[in-house]
């Protein structure tokens, strides 16, 4: 049930605050091309000691005549934007997210060549780090975001501490759990839901608590594929599932390496989305009505 | 002038090394050189980042970053064009004093270092 609320629902619950945002858009389309929002994107990442050379470059596109010169240089300043300095606490943790992903690509390399595994896991290899490399400039673009990195962060811990005291801490516990129906509904919604709406609480601004959900679960995906290599890694080809029989041990190995991939995935998705949601809900819950204007004869 | 590793007081804050109170001096990248040399080109000129760009055949990605560094440093000057019509302002650059006279000390540093070193012939190899 909270899969299925996550995955169909939650969607429709997006497109719909999407509508409402700016129901214009769905009928005449983007009224900016596509080089201006992607630089609008970038130029907004950048510190405020640099914001004048954001509006340079919006400055200098707006004078660009023809599309693909127009998204040339849009890309090529989005890039610009994404590196360029400073970035102050930002970097010290973008270069943690950097190392916990690192470690977790170098034990499953080591595993996927330990244990002599086959073209297949090679290709899961590439197609994890791809995802790692998306999550990471995901990260990167949100925790220059004023006030979102500290709420984020502790939310994706959050997240992950909790993951891991419903499923257990040890190795075996991370590929033998099998989640209730309430803790299910712990995972998928609750917990979820709580880091998007104390983002919005904590920020007073529900979209800044949509970055701090998404930042959380990039943040909680990235932590917990590390614990799960490190699990698979200490049970190697043992285990429970060694006694079922019928299995290899490249058999298992490649099985428990795939499972974290997929794990990573959904995990990341559902914090997202469900976190969105409750932001914005959460967001549509606080918001004050504007207070009427009161005469002066009247308060006299 | 302190000696090489010598401690020098700060204003009651301690003590450094001379080695942190020299300033890195990196030398500049072959294309900040180009950027430079193209500014120094007309110094007095106002230059927009685009045509720039496409002058040291510079995509935005790496021109934008150079530019930012000099005017950090203290070679590049910035100003806004006003907009004439609906379109935004443009930024406009060119050198400073210092940016005129670093390119000049760039030029010749690098006149010293071919002089010092002059081409064999291939009779003399």
């Amino acid at each position: 049930m909270p899969f299925f609320i996550v995955f169909l629902l939650t969607p429709i619950g997006v497109a719909v605050a999407l509508y409402r945002r700016n129901p214009r858009r769905f009928v005449d389309g983007p009224t900016e091309d596509e080089p201006l929002r992607l630089l609008r994107w970038a130029v907004s990442l950048l510190s405020p000691q640099r914001a004048e050379w954001g509006q340079a470059m919006l400055g200098e596109l707006g004078h660009l005549d023809g599309r693909p010169q127009r998204m040339r240089f849009a890309l090529g300043c989005t890039g610009a934007a994404l590196i360029m300095p400073p970035w102050g606490r930002a970097a010290a943790v973008l270069w943690a997210a950097i190392g916990i992903t690192a470690a977790s690509l170098t034990i499953h390399a080591g595993m996927t060549v330990h244990y002599q595994l086959g073209v297949g896991d090679w290709i899961a290899l590439v197609v994890v780090l791809l995802i790692c490399a998306g999550y990471l400039l995901g990260a990167s673009a949100l925790l220059r975001r004023p006030g979102v990195a500290l709420p984020g962060l502790l939310g994706g811990l959050f997240a992950t501490v909790v993951g891991l005291g419903l499923s257990g801490f040890t190795a075996v516990d991370q590929v033998t759990f099998i989640p209730r129906p309430w803790q299910q509904w712990v995972t998928v919604i609750a917990v979820p839901a709580a880091i998007g709406a104390a983002g919005t609480l904590w920020r007073r601004d529900p979209a800044a608590g949509r970055r701090v959900a998404r930042l959380a679960a990039l943040s909680a995906g990235l932590l917990r594929l590390l614990y799960a290599t490190v699990a698979a890694a200490i049970l190697g080809g043992g285990g429970p599932p060694d006694q079922d029989g019928g299995f290899t041990v490249r058999g298992t190995v490649s099985d428990r390496l795939v499972s974290n991939i997929v794990d990573l995935v959904v995990s990341t998705f559902i914090i997202a989305m469900v976190g969105w949601a409750a932001a914005a809900l959460a967001g549509y819950l606080v918001r004050r009505p504007p207070t009427p204007a009161t005469p002066e004869c009247e308060t006299a | 002038m302190p000696r090489l590793g010598q401690r020098v007081p700060l204003d009651g804050k301690g003590y450094m090394s001379r080695v942190n109170v020299v300033q890195r001096n990196r030398p500049p990248s072959p294309q900040t050189v180009k950027v430079l040399r193209a500014l120094a080109a007309e110094p007095a000129r106002w230059r927009y980042g685009y045509d720039l760009g496409t002058e040291v055949d510079l995509k935005s990605g790496s021109l934008y970053p150079i530019l930012v560094r000099l005017a950090d440093r203290g070679l590049l000057e910035t100003s806004w064009e006003p907009s004439a019509d609906s379109r935004p302002p443009r930024h406009l650059y060119r050198l400073t004093g210092a940016g005129r006279e670093f390119v000049a000390a760039l030029t010749a540093a690098r006149g010293e270092r071919t002089a010092a070193r002059p081409r064999r012939r291939v009779s003399e190899a």
